[in-house]
């Protein structure tokens, strides 16, 4: 990182968006790590159990592209404080009156959602006070909020056993207020602002195939790992009869280590070839993830496999994000939004197919397995890739984005 | 808007028996002026007795002329180089059949105004000024002896040496820029206050020209006095715009089925498409002709970048006339309702296809091709055109057992505007290792493009590996190709080794030099390139370093906790 991106842009926004980004992905998975005890009180079974954790990443999904409509309308930083503002009194409500029932917990979860949406509102809040050059840096450097999932998994099973789990709603909402009020006095909007995208656009990138393509290779990096983050608690939890706070743990060391790969994965992308290393990677996670399927006898060795999956996801998440602005660089701003909503989607399917799966077959095995093979599936995707990347790269395919 | 000058000149005899200065300028308009621009030059001759007024007349007429007799691909000041050093062995030539007429040289000075820049060529001790604002500077220096008493005798001059080396120098125009060209004559007697007071007089440039030889006159040269004078009125936005008239307002057709006609042309079959390009086979139903139509697909024809990078690659391709090109063929402008443009169609099939199926390529098929493919490239590289995109996909075998270089979608010319010689355009696996940090295209990228496709033809690998687009490698050595293919000679080895060697120094200079090893084969062999020692390549790579010596701790710490375990 050198001098001139210091200079560039605008520090406190980009602070400002990163802390906003990584509580929000705090609270967005923060039903995973609480969810042991949330089903020991409402006896929720297992299919609701996966749903409870699946509803707010799908959420999250489908709401980037509302709050996306919102950033090109309210300007980003009026609708970061929108989205703030309903997690807020979600959770104040949930506190206050508390969760009594599995629909409960869904609409909370909904609301979490918000929470998860804000990728659509942090990085274009932080990337337009960049020149293009230091675009990649700023989104990297706002993108870590990624960590947030992190510190859910850390502290709420804990916090659930000391002050209840209804409690942690109105704990994490102190953070969460604290934030809101640096986020208002220190973000500031750009003073360059596109033009409100028409949906329209969104339909012709949806014209090409490599725009399919990413959008699935991301639901299964992104999907997995933000899946994983979600239904890991409950998994060494019911699988190996772990204790919440424990469980919690080591979800978050799973998590921490794909989050933490992120950056690397676009530096190898740079280095062997994108392509390169998303082949690898998901052959990686796919083996891991398919082994774990196995349920191993010991819990060490479900995590150490977990941890392996992870880090493959984490790096494929990385190597994705370098390929797609370079790839789709007249359309980037569509592509974020899409290929982030399918990664969404992805983690909706592997959380939720996760519950079924123990719902219906008594174990987690065929979820598990279900999803090593479109790990495999994302391989013969990359082929294809590949073999139509064999061609000409004109100079106007890749010149810098026209601003 | 053109590029539009206003300009005068004047050329006295003054004290001196014969004139022996000789001004010319030419000022074409439209598409000449475009691709050419104005040029004005000024001679003035040296001789004892009248030879250097034949000198002086016969090199400003030559310039005159031939310039704008050059090929269109070249670059200004190559294109004046090229013109100028015949010019001056002819007149070396004719003092010798003419004895009686003494010695005869003459100075040259020529400006060249194109697009939104000036060129400059200059031997002698004319002079050029340019006029920005209040400033007055001389762009030439003089080539007379450093010595008060020899301070009128050239050291270099048209018609002095056979080998001539002028001063060449460009920069950027401005709207009121004032270019002056003087002889000696007048800026030797002109004090430098005087010549900037009439500068600043305000008056034309015809005017100015005369006001500056008489006032030389009147200030007691003796010598012949002449000036010319350029003002720049108005400069074109995009030079480029102007060199294509001719199809910049139509769009690509929309996608074409076979047997759909297009300005009767029959469709046969779609012969490539890509995101960008579609590629038909037509046959002109007119005269039946086979043709290939290349257009732009109709999503990307929208974009006036595309459609300007259509026109850019036509205008290139009409111009690359030999046997190893496709022929552009032209249609009347009233038969034309879209963009698009054509060429010959031969039959026949690319190296692509020969290397994507498994059909086995021989050694000496492979030396045919490649003698023929540097070959082609040479006559590109004549033209000051780079094609930047040599790889087996473009290389064609005729069933007429011609071998033709096809596509000239990012090829740039000497000619082409800056926004087509970005670097890094082509197919990653055949771009230049220094063009990833940056390089621009040059003749050796070319080559090594030309050296990776032997390599991939022969062994169906990659040098280097496969690159992917988007990918920054890292470049080692190259892999020998006998690892892949044992029976490659090793003196064909050695070539296709120095072609697509790293460091663009080791690589062949020229189209020729590597034709030169190809034609010779065995009987000169190339020495073997020498492998990067080791030493250098752990210097290179300095993170790498860090890599490789936590490796050796990590293995030495595993052995102490092996060895503490034991105990």
């Amino acid at each position: 990182m050198n001098k001139s991106f210091w200079s560039a842009g605008h520090r406190p926004t980009l602070f400002a968006a990163f802390l906003y980004f990584d509580l929000s992905f705090m609270v967005w998975v923060m039903l995973g790590p609480l969810g042991v005890q949330i089903a020991t009180d409402l006896g929720l079974n297992a299919a609701q159990k996966g749903l409870m954790v699946a509803t707010p990443v799908l959420a999250g999904a489908l709401l980037r592209l509302f709050m996306g409509v919102l950033v090109d309308h309210l300007k980003p930083k009026l609708a970061g404080a929108f989205g703030q503002i309903v997690v807020i009194v979600a959770l104040l409500l949930a506190w206050y009156s508390g969760i009594h029932s599995y629909t409960e917990v869904l609409l909370l979860g909904v609301a979490l959602g918000v929470a998860g949406a804000s990728f659509a509102v942090a990085l274009p809040l932080a990337s337009r006070w960049y020149p293009p050059e230091h675009q990649g840096t700023a989104l990297g450097i706002a993108g870590a909020g990624n960590s947030g999932t992190v510190l859910a998994a850390l502290f709420a099973p804990s916090l659930a056993v000391m002050f209840g789990w209804n409690n942690v709603f109105g704990l994490a909402a102190i953070p969460l207020t604290l934030t809101l009020i640096i986020y208002w006095l220190l973000a500031k909007d750009s003073p360059s602002c596109p033009p409100p995208m028409p949906l329209a656009r969104y339909l012709t990138v949806l014209r090409d195939k490599d725009a399919w393509w990413f959008m699935f290779f991301y639901s299964v990096t992104f999907g997995g790992f933000v899946g994983l983050a979600a239904s890991l608690t409950i998994y060494f939890n019911t699988q190996y009869g772990i204790a919440p706070v424990l469980a919690g743990y080591l979800t978050a060391a799973c998590v921490f280590a794909g989050s933490l790969v992120r950056p690397l994965g676009g530096a190898l992308a740079d280095r062997i070839g994108g392509i390169r290393s998303l082949t690898v990677m998901y052959i990686i996670a796919g083996t891991a993830i398919a082994l774990v399927s196995t349920a191993p006898a010991s819990v060490w060795a479900a995590l150490a496999l977990f941890i392996v999956g992870m880090l493959a996801l984490g790096t494929g998440n990385g190597a994705v994000f370098q390929l797609v602005p370079q790839r789709f660089q007249r359309e980037i701003g569509v592509m974020t939004g899409l290929v982030g909503m399918a990664g969404g989607i992805g983690g909706f399917y592997l959380a939720s197919s996760l519950g079924y799966s123990r719902q219906l077959t008594g174990s987690y095995q065929a979820g598990l397995l279900m999803f090593a093979l479109l790990a495999f599936v994302a391989l013969v995707g990359l082929t294809s890739v590949k073999q139509r990347w064999r061609t000409t790269w004109g100079a106007a395919h890749l010149s810098a984005a026209r601003v | 808007m053109p590029l539009t000058i206003t300009f005068g000149h004047c050329s006295l005899q003054g004290k001196r028996e014969q004139n022996e200065d000789f001004v010319g300028i030419v000022s074409p308009t439209g598409e000449e002026l475009a691709r050419k621009g104005h040029l004005a030059v000024i001679a003035d001759g040296v001789s004892g007795n009248g030879g250097g007024r034949l000198a002086a007349e016969y090199c400003v007429r030559g310039l005159v002329t031939d310039y704008y007799a050059t090929p269109d691909t070249w670059e200004p000041l190559t294109a004046l180089d090229k013109v100028i050093q015949p010019l001056n062995r002819w007149v070396i030539s004719q003092a010798q059949h003419r004895r009686e007429q003494g010695p005869m040289a003459t100075t040259l000075s020529a400006l060249l105004l194109k697009g939104r820049s000036y060129f400059f060529a200059h031997v002698g001790d004319t002079r050029i000024y340019l006029q920005r604002g209040k400033k007055l500077t001389c762009l030439t220096t003089d080539h007379v002896w450093d010595r008060p008493d020899m301070s009128h005798v050239l050291t270099r001059g048209i018609g002095l040496d056979s080998r001539i080396t002028p001063d060449y120098g460009d920069g950027g125009l401005e709207v009121g820029d004032v270019f002056l060209l003087l002889c000696d004559g007048v800026w030797s007697t002109l004090a430098q206050g005087q010549l900037k007071s009439l500068m600043e007089s305000g008056l034309a440039p015809e005017a100015l020209a005369t006001a500056l030889c008489n006032e030389a006159l009147a200030k007691g040269s003796h010598d012949n006095v002449s000036a010319i004078v350029l003002r720049v009125e108005a400069l074109p936005d995009d030079a480029w715009a102007d060199v294509i008239t001719r199809g910049a307002d139509l769009l690509p057709p929309p996608l074409l089925k076979p047997g759909q006609e297009l300005d009767d042309f029959r469709v046969e079959s779609v012969l490539h498409r890509s995101l960008v390009t579609v590629l038909y086979r037509v046959t002109d139903t007119r005269n039946g002709q086979s043709l290939v139509l290349k257009t732009l697909t109709p999503e990307r024809g929208s974009d006036p970048i595309e459609r300007n990078h259509l026109l850019h690659e036509s205008w290139l391709a009409k111009r690359a006339v030999a046997r190893f090109f496709a022929t552009v063929v032209e249609i009347p402008p009233e038969r034309r309702s879209a963009l698009y443009y054509l060429q010959t169609w031969h039959a026949g099939a690319t190296l692509g296809e020969w290397t994507k199926t498994d059909r086995h390529v021989s050694i000496p098929e492979v030396l045919r091709i490649g003698i023929a493919l540097t070959r082609a490239v040479g006559a590109l590289h004549r033209r000051s055109i780079l094609h930047r995109d040599i790889k087996p996909d473009n290389v064609h075998i005729g069933q007429d057992n011609e071998i033709r270089l096809l596509d000239f979608g990012v090829a740039v010319s000497g000619m082409s505007p800056t926004a087509n010689v970005r670097p890094h355009a082509g197919t990653p696996s055949y771009i230049a290792p220094e063009q990833f940090t940056g390089a621009l295209p040059s003749a050796r990228t070319d080559l090594y493009a030309v050296g990776v496709t032997l390599y991939h033809t022969l062994t169906r690998k990659y040098p280097y590996g496969e690159i992917e687009p988007f990918q920054h490698p890292r470049f080692s050595d190259p892999i020998s190709p006998t690892r892949w293919r044992p029976d490659i000679p090793i003196w064909l080895e050695n070539a296709m080794l120095k072609a697509v060697a790293k460091d663009p120094a080791l690589r062949f200079e020229t189209a020729e030099e590597m034709l030169l090893a190809l034609e010779r084969g065995a009987s000169r062999p190339l020495p073997a390139p020498a492998a990067t020692p080791l030493v250098d390549r752990f210097a290179a790579a300095a993170p790498r370093r860090w890599l490789i010596g936590s490796i050796i701790l990590n293995v030495v710490l595993l052995y102490l906790v092996l060895v503490l375990l034991a105990k």
